[in-house]
């Protein structure tokens, strides 16, 4: 066989869509056969056609009424609530998209598409933002949605007292103006363009004004709450009254947390659920070979990376950290540690899926030599250093500082893995030690990831890693409404991480969720598992 | 009698006091606290100290404990932290699962167990007590989570006879509840068979060497006879205890198939607590645990001394 129909069959056989894409825009394969493993992707023909075309729109596929569905997320505890403020993992983001709805919504290109709001505008310099509401939304109440709501619901993150995990998202809001009954306007401290993408995230819920008691869950979503156990499940049934034409599809969800990933796997295979989150890559192929069932891999730009400390010794040398940056096989640690479930990293936190990912920085090659060459300038020639992981910090941590373990013992770097307790790890490691890994989710847009991780002030910059210019570009970029301007200014930012900040990124990794196949009509979206949580409004059973 | 059913009640008092606050001091030495479990990713310090400020964790340690057990002698057991809910009301629902599934594998293993038990003791050495020994051996050594993954692969993945995991306990028939329970139950059961097994094998074999259980062979009356109304009752003390402590695992220690089958009950309850460090709920749980424990060794204790008429009246 030919090396390039070698080449097609085997990507052919990749559940990679981005590859396929490729493939198919090359036109290595035909449209048939694209469409066709699509298809036995679990990705319908219209929405197929999306992807090729390209452009993120309604997809108008024919879904089918009815039905009941299982769902299970990667664990749960006790603290398992209903109030958006405190929602902070899958099991509470699945709730929340099952009865609320926010301002906007977050499309799988990551750009703000109306949910509650009809429509907006800012204004010139992007520091005020006006917001038209659909007019006729009701909340499970009966109760109409009104200006006020919205306003309140975005206020209250400010509260001290409501204790709410967005408050930093919320602190530009100097003043919010309700303008008449579905017109509220948004008055920043500093200029923001993406506020209507903040907006849009997990805790930006619309509940009706002056409410403290969510037992409820008294929002305008999808479905109504009908039960729920903290720690154990919540039961939903179909709002006859949602306000978006034709949604939901499936008349009931139950949603709960089964923690042990191999009690949800089997869980899935016996049939006593339809959805999962969080699926081990060591299963993928136990899930390949079973009928019935299917892998869903979305590229997203969650990473697990190291930290170098640059305020304390030895990490404080940027030779240090170049050697320790060329010391990583980028493709090596893909294949083998994320069993090919992502795409390599550049030691920058901002991943392909992003739009403002600046592919102009060439992908820094494992290169021993040069690491040993930095390594050289920096003294430390046949030094002893410590890393500290855990397989809290993200997935493939441990195998992470292991793999780096051994490429440093060969240019003569003695790093020495510390394995800590998971249990307080991100009070007493995180932080605090030189060198230590760490994992991080992507954010909804590059600003906040940067800001809230990067700028020299801020609190979870976990490297304490300070640039003057980096600060003043993130700055500019908040205030610039123009994207290609944007772009630029992102790109000069990504690089200045790139060459001197105090994290090595291999790779991005991609989520992996699995469901059954008779579960149509499900969207990818990059910001997190089971596509950010969205499936509640899309979803429907076939077969 | 009674005089020795009361002291003991007392001691248990004192042992619960003493575990609470082993417990509470465990918990404090443990880093983080509640308000950066709740938070999770998002715990910026101020919202830390926004959790911090309401839950008024800022109080020393002591006056902490203090205010929580003045509480627990009133009946109130609190709130949680993490949860904002009643915690009585939380463990109302978990407590009664896990009653439902240890009484239920009580039920099964506890009769099983001595029969077994009894069946070996009656000729030892031969073929039925080997198959007891082998088997009960087996059980023991391998671990709980391996039988429970096992189980589920054949009945739940492959035969599809039995669901693969037990969330729900609002359950339409007893037919459905003994499908669900079924699996938890079957593994439990080969948890604690064995020891039980093997415990009343060899307090049977133990008092079988007795010179009253000779005259009594030599008398000619038959085995059965001799091993169920002459030596079972004799046997009865190391039995009923090693009975307690693994009616008291059921109630307190089944994480492990609890995590498998993703059943809501009391152990995991208390695990997922102590990673979020939520200190009243763990203190709630351990109290019930510990209580449970004092209890039924106290039961066991009080028959152990009701078969035995030496100890019934003591001179």
């Amino acid at each position: 066989m030919s090396e390039n129909k070698k080449i097609a069959r085997d990507l052919e056989r990749t559940r990679d869509v981005t590859s396929l894409k490729a493939l198919y825009q090359c036109a290595a394969i035909s449209r048939r056969a694209f469409v066709s493993r699509l298809a036995a992707l679990g990705i319908s023909a219209s929405v197929a056609g999306v992807i090729v075309a390209g452009a993120p729109v309604a997809v108008a596929a024919s879904p089918k009424r009815g039905g009941r569905i299982r769902a299970a997320a990667g664990g749960h505890g006790p603290d398992d609530t209903l109030d958006p403020a405190r929602f902070n993992s899958v099991i509470n983001f699945g709730r929340g998209e099952q009865f609320y709805n926010g301002l906007t919504r977050i499309d799988g290109s990551l750009v703000a598409q109306p949910d509650l709001a009809e429509s907006w505008e800012p204004d010139s310099n992007a520091t005020e933002w006006v917001f038209r509401l659909r007019k006729g939304v009701e909340f499970h109440s009966g109760k109409s949605l009104h200006a006020e709501d919205a306003l309140y619901s975005i206020q209250r993150h400010l509260d001290k007292d409501v204790g709410s995990g967005a408050k930093a998202f919320v602190e530009n809001v100097a003043e919010g103006i309700v303008e008449d009954k579905h017109t509220v306007r948004f008055k920043l401290k500093g200029p923001d363009a993406d506020f209507p993408v903040i907006l849009g995230t997990y805790q930006m819920k619309i509940v009706p004004a002056g409410t403290t008691d969510f037992s409820t869950a008294p929002g305008t979503g999808p479905f109504k709450l009908v039960e729920f156990k903290p720690g154990v499940r919540s039961i939903a049934h179909r709002n006859p009254n949602y306000w978006e034409e034709g949604r939901p599809y499936v008349d009931e969800i139950e949603w709960f947390g089964i923690s042990d990933h191999l009690a949800r796997m089997n869980a899935l295979l016996a049939g006593d659920i339809a959805m999962m989150s969080g699926l081990d890559p060591k299963a993928i192929r136990q899930i390949d070979r079973s009928a019935g069932v299917r892998v869903v891999n979305t590229k997203a730009g969650q990473y697990t990376n190291f930290v170098m400390m640059t305020d304390r010794a030895p990490t404080d040398s940027n030779e240090l950290r170049l050697a320790i940056k060329h010391l990583q096989n980028r493709e090596r640690i893909l294949k083998l540690i994320h069993k090919g479930n992502g795409m390599p990293g550049n030691d920058q936190p901002i991943s392909p899926v992003d739009p403002m990912y600046c592919d102009e920085i060439p992908i820094r090659p494992f290169d021993p030599e040069k690491a040993k060459h930095h390594l050289k300038k920096a003294g430390m020639d046949g030094s002893t250093i410590k890393i500290h992981t855990s397989e809290v910090a993200g997935t493939g941590a441990i195998e992470q500082a292991l793999m780096l373990q051994r490429e440093a013992g060969k240019i003569g770097l003695n790093v020495k893995v510390q394995r800590d307790p998971g249990d307080g790890y991100w009070s007493a490691t995180w932080g605090k030690k030189p060198f230590f890994m760490s994992g991080w989710n992507m954010r909804p847009t590059t600003n906040i990831m940067l800001t809230l991780a990067f700028t020299s002030d801020a609190p979870w910059n976990e490297a304490r890693w300070k640039n003057a210019r980096f600060d003043e570009l993130l700055t500019l970029g908040r205030a610039s409404l123009d994207p290609v301007q944007r772009k630029n200014i992102y790109c000069e930012a990504q690089t200045l991480i790139h060459d001197t900040g105090g994290v090595a990124i291999p790779c991005f990794i991609d989520y992996l969720d699995a469901m059954s196949d008779k579960v149509k009509g499900f969207l990818p979206v990059p910001l997190g598992p089971l596509g950010a949580s969205q499936w509640p409004r899309s979803v429907w059973l076939e077969g | 009698m009674w005089l020795v059913v009361l002291r003991r009640l007392g001691l248990g008092v004192i042992t619960l006091w003493v575990v609470s606050v082993l417990v509470f001091v465990g918990t404090e030495i443990l880093p983080g606290d509640v308000a950066e479990a709740i938070l999770g990713q998002s715990a910026t310090p101020e919202a830390v100290a926004a959790i911090r400020d309401q839950l008024h964790l800022d109080r020393p340690a002591l006056v902490r404990y203090v205010g929580w057990l003045t509480n627990l002698l009133r009946g109130d057991l609190g709130m949680s932290l993490a949860a904002n809910m009643e915690i009585s009301e939380m463990i109302s629902g978990r407590l009664k699962n896990t009653l439902v599934l240890a009484g239920l594998t009580a039920a099964l293993a506890v009769p099983l167990a001595l029969g077994m038990g009894l069946a070996a003791a009656m000729f030892p050495g031969g073929r039925v007590d080997r198959l007891v020994t082998v088997s009960t051996l087996f059980l023991l050594s391998v671990p709980e989570f391996f039988i429970a993954a096992t189980l589920v692969l054949i009945f739940a993945v492959h035969l599809q006879w039995l669901p693969a995991i037990t969330y729900s306990t609002e359950y339409e028939s007893i037919g459905q509840m003994a499908r669900s329970l079924a699996l938890p139950i079957l593994t439990l059961t080969t948890s604690v068979v064995a020891h039980m097994a093997r415990m009343t094998r060899a307090a049977i074999i133990n008092v079988m060497t007795s010179p009253y259980i000779e005259m009594a062979i030599l008398k000619g009356v038959p085995r059965g006879r001799i091993v169920l109304r002459h030596a079972l009752l004799n046997a009865i003390g190391p039995v009923v205890n090693v009975v307690a402590l693994n009616l008291a695992y059921l109630v307190s220690g089944v994480v492990i198939v609890e995590t498998v089958f993703a059943y809501p009950g009391l152990a995991k309850l208390m695990v997922d607590a102590v990673t979020r460090r939520d200190m009243p709920l763990v203190q709630a749980c351990a109290m019930i645990f510990c209580s449970a424990y004092i209890l039924f060794i106290l039961v066991a204790d009080v028959l152990a001394i009701l078969a035995n008429p030496r100890l019934r009246h003591p001179k």
